[in-house]
């Protein structure tokens, strides 16, 4: 256990380093598409913190994603409000953290878990794709909200801008180091053990005086606010919001990330969304409507061949080199 | 909210007639329409998510394989009853391959179905979308004009629709408790263990339930077609709603597949009127949230788990 904790911090270092040193190899458009990159990473992140532990899958994410878009955009496009960036991202954390918190209560207390968590959450997404289409009033409907200025705030004295690319890399990596570093000590601590124990035996985890439904009610908000902390850092570096990101397409997006990364690994999934999202652009530029086909054999593909994501082939073929020169 | 709900002003309703009977039974008869729609879709998810456990997420692919089969045949010169033949074979064919090819292997690993599903229903979607092109799909009822019923007057071919749906519930309830077939079924669900040693074939019996599931989905999309808005892509409306259907009705009864369709259907039909259908929807699964919090075991099923 402690040799894997220093391989995952090892490797959390190199990847922060490679962070830190790729604005001295890249102009500024590549930034921007890494720093988009990491943000997906951090709402694959959160997705993992709570389906690598709880082993409960949630296939609506992207509406706490959308729902901290929105409100981040309705917040800053105000010109009443002062501090909007501010605000923004505090009323984003905590609309999603909100909504998550009233759907989690009547789900886990009322006793629902695996797939019928998975379909409930899968309608909560639809619905909330549609909202944002239909509520044209508020949030733009099909065309969204354009316009949304770039993150800027006082702290300490200093005057923080984030509408160049290098700031705002460097903003974003900064804040997905932090939170992943943060998830990640608290999933290895007592936490993800009690979460863990839930997961193999809810009962006997109860018996044992855990109080199993609101802990996964506190893990399941806590995640949907780092989606929604997400949503807010999107928008405001991408200028815009649209219905799509609240949409199921972008939901099952982040599963394959997290999948493909490696559930419960946390740091995988930020990679696979790094890495599933350049193959995404790249595939898009031949013919858009290819890309969710690919989407669906990579499902199919990964429940058949790398349940264990990526990652894994790692270990698989130590093990087939191992078992070859035993053979020998 | 697929079907479109038909207004009194659309059903030309004569002025001598009561506005408010009138409005009473057009409301009434649409409501009909989707709670066939949706028992139809839901009893094939009750078969696979609740009795086999299977979470299915390409189910709503297979209403819209059985639309599609309507429009390729009628596109091909066929007539639409053809087409609404075709439609539960083309469910039922698109049902046994992925039950053949993916879901068997993966009964005891439940959220790999999910995600495998999934993958299908993408590919499903794409593969008609690149087949037949972008687009909504033109498909014409076999039967224009209204029936002149007493209180009101009501699309004829809504009317043939909730007939249909009603005669092959019926034909379902009686195959599963007149059959041997049902009985087989009926076993299995019991104590699948059991029923292994009594010598029945469980894996058989699964696929056989799981493509009649798929064939009664289809057989409901051929049906919804010519109301609908006929897009690779319209399977998701009705999988979210008949999964509902299934959790909120409870599993193991026809009873309850009724219950939940009555609830989940009768809820959005009423709305539509008065709201917007988003809104009405959002309404629509935050009742079934809560139903299902204050009867965890379905509306139907008091305490028989």
């Amino acid at each position: 256990m402690i040799t894997r904790d220093r391989n995952w911090l090892l490797i959390f270092a190199v990847c922060v380093a490679l962070a830190g040193v790729y604005p001295l190899f890249a102009d500024g458009h590549q930034l921007t598409v890494i720093r988009d990159a990491l943000i997906f990473g951090l709402f694959a992140a959160s997705l993992d913190f709570f389906w690598g532990r709880t082993g409960i899958l949630c296939f609506g994410h992207a509406a706490f994603f959308g729902i901290g878009g929105y409100i981040m955009a309705l917040v800053t496009l105000n010109d009443a409000i002062p501090f909007g960036s501010l605000l923004g991202i505090i009323g984003a954390v905590a609309g999603a953290a909100f909504v998550a918190a009233i759907i989690g209560y009547f789900l886990f207390f009322g006793g629902i878990r695996g797939s019928y968590f998975t379909i409930v959450t899968l309608a909560m997404g639809v619905i909330c794709q549609q909202a944002a289409v239909s509520w044209s009033s508020v949030t733009g409907g099909d065309s969204g909200l354009i316009g949304i200025p770039p993150i800027e705030f006082d702290v300490g004295g200093t005057h923080v801008d984030l509408s160049q690319d290098l700031p705002s890399y460097i903003f974003v990596a900064a804040i997905v180091s932090v939170v992943v570093l943060a998830l990640w000590s608290i999933s290895r601590g007592r936490w993800g053990t009690v979460l863990t124990a839930i997961q193999d035996n809810e009962i006997r985890a109860a018996a044992l005086g855990h109080n199993a439904p609101l802990r996964l009610l506190v893990t399941f908000t806590l995640s949907a606010a780092i989606a929604g902390l997400a949503g807010a850092l999107y928008v405001c570096m991408a200028g815009l919001v649209a219905p799509d990101l609240s949409g199921l397409l972008l939901s099952t997006e982040v599963i394959v990330w997290v999948a493909v990364g490696g559930r419960g690994t946390l740091l995988g999934p930020v990679l696979g969304a790094i890495f599933i999202q350049r193959a995404q652009q790249t595939i898009s530029s031949f013919n858009p409507s290819l890309w969710p086909l690919l989407l669906g054999c990579v499902f199919v593909i990964i429940v058949f061949v790398l349940p264990d994501g990526i990652l894994s082939i790692y270990a698989r073929l130590k093990s087939l080199f191992k078992s070859r020169r035993r053979a020998q | 909210m697929p079907p479109k709900p038909c207004s009194p002003a659309c059903a030309n309703a004569s002025p001598a007639r009561p506005d408010a009977m009138d409005f009473l039974i057009t409301t009434l008869l649409n409501a009909l329409t989707l709670i066939s729609i949706l028992m139809l879709v839901g009893l094939g998810l009750a078969i696979s998510f609740g009795l086999m456990n299977v979470t299915n997420l390409a189910h709503g692919e297979f209403v819209t394989v059985g639309a599609f089969a309507v429009y390729f045949v009628q596109s091909m010169g066929g007539s639409f009853w053809l087409g609404l033949a075709a439609a539960p074979i083309a469910g039922a064919v698109v049902g046994c391959i992925l039950e053949f090819a993916i879901i068997r292997h993966l009964y005891s690993r439940p959220v790999s179905t999910v995600l495998a599903t999934w993958g299908v229903s993408l590919i499903l979607q794409q593969g008609l979308e690149l087949t037949f092109g972008l687009g909504a799909k033109p498909v014409t009822p076999p039967i224009e004009g209204t029936l002149d019923l007493i209180f009101t007057v009501y699309p004829a071919y809504r009317l043939i629709l909730i007939g249909i749906a009603m005669l092959t519930l019926l034909g379902v309830i009686l195959l599963i408790s007149r059959t041997s077939f049902g009985l087989d079924i009926r076993t299995v669900i019991q104590n699948r263990e059991m029923a292994e040693g009594v010598g029945i074939n469980t894996r058989r019996t699964y696929a056989i339930a799981f493509t009649f599931g798929a064939a009664i989905a289809g057989l409901a999309g051929g049906l919804v077609a010519p109301l609908a808005i006929v897009l690779p892509q319209m399977g998701v409306n009705y999988l979210a709603n008949a999964f509902f259907v299934v959790i909120v009705g409870g599993v193991g009864s026809i009873g309850g597949l009724v219950a939940g369709s009555v609830f989940v259907g009768g809820l959005t039909s009423i709305l539509n009127y008065q709201i917007s259908p988003s809104l009405a929807q959002a309404i629509v699964l935050l009742a079934a949230i809560v139903a299902v919090r204050l009867r965890p075991n379905g509306l139907f099923n008091g305490a028989s788990r």
